[in-house]
């Protein structure tokens, strides 16, 4: 693997795993909501 | 609400594919070190929504003062905090390519001094509002500081790094008021920046939300 392939998947695992918080961060507060 | 449920998805599968177009369907730059240019796809788009997200809080704290509603108080903190944490990202990926430039992360460039002048003045807006309890008091008065403080955002931002000599490259709009990106360089770019605002978008409703709940808690316990 390249340095480049390297550091896009790390990019790529950084915004997944950014997302998964969100997106876990966005249901608990509608559930709050309700 | 399936359609903002669907945009989320879009926006996973929409920065997924700007991440990989940044590493492999531009090509590197001519005069930068190595890939180093490929930050640009980052860095950019980060100090947009920075200075996107204090407009926002002026705009919301204008509103305030004139309908003296909790819920603008609310947008502009949320906005004020994200445009601090987008605004600290966009330093931290400006130091890594100047690491890789001139070999040092911090030059005290007139661009890297400006920002951590717009750091301070923003860290000290969040400072003024958890010193003051009372909420009509810290939002009236954190509504002024935010709106004077976005005064000195376009001096800051777009003047005093263009009346200096700078290390930092051509902006995209350049002093020649033309974009002189290759057209790859530009569609990342602009699909980039789109991402981006995306989720600034996204993580503004969610802050709102919070804050909201928040109140209306605090409100019931008194």
């Amino acid at each position: 693997m390249t340095d480049l392939m390297g550091i896009m998947v790390v990019t790529l695992m950084i915004w997944v795993g950014l997302f998964a918080y969100v997106y876990r961060l966005d249901r608990k507060v509608s559930r709050l909501e309700d | 609400m399936r359609g903002a449920h669907i945009l989320k998805w879009l926006l996973l599968v929409w920065l997924a594919v700007v991440i990989v177009a940044a590493f492999f369907y531009v090509h590197p730059a001519e005069g930068f070190i190595g890939e180093s240019s490929r930050i640009v796809f980052f860095h950019v788009p980060m100090a947009w929504i920075s200075v996107l997200a204090f407009l926002v809080s002026c705009i919301a704290s204008v509103m305030y003062l004139k309908r003296r509603d909790p819920k603008d108080d609310i947008r502009a903190s949320v906005s004020a905090g994200l445009g601090l944490l987008f605004a600290v990202l966009a330093t931290t990926t400006g130091a890594v390519f100047a690491r890789i430039m001139w070999n040092a992360y911090w030059n005290w460039d007139p661009r890297q001094t400006s920002i951590t002048i717009l750091l301070l003045i923003y860290a000290a807006y969040l400072a003024l509002r958890g010193a003051i309890e009372d909420p009509e008091r810290r939002a009236s008065l954190s509504a002024v500081y935010a709106i004077l403080a976005f005064v000195t955002v376009p001096f800051l931002v777009f003047i005093v790094p263009r009346i200096y000599w700078s290390l930092h490259p051509d902006t995209i709009i350049n002093t020649r008021g033309a974009n002189e990106f290759d057209a790859r360089y530009t569609q990342v770019l602009m699909a980039s920046l789109a991402g981006f605002t995306g989720l600034y978008v996204w993580l503004y409703t969610i802050g709102c939300r919070i804050e909201a709940i928040r109140q209306r808690r605090r409100q019931e316990v008194l």
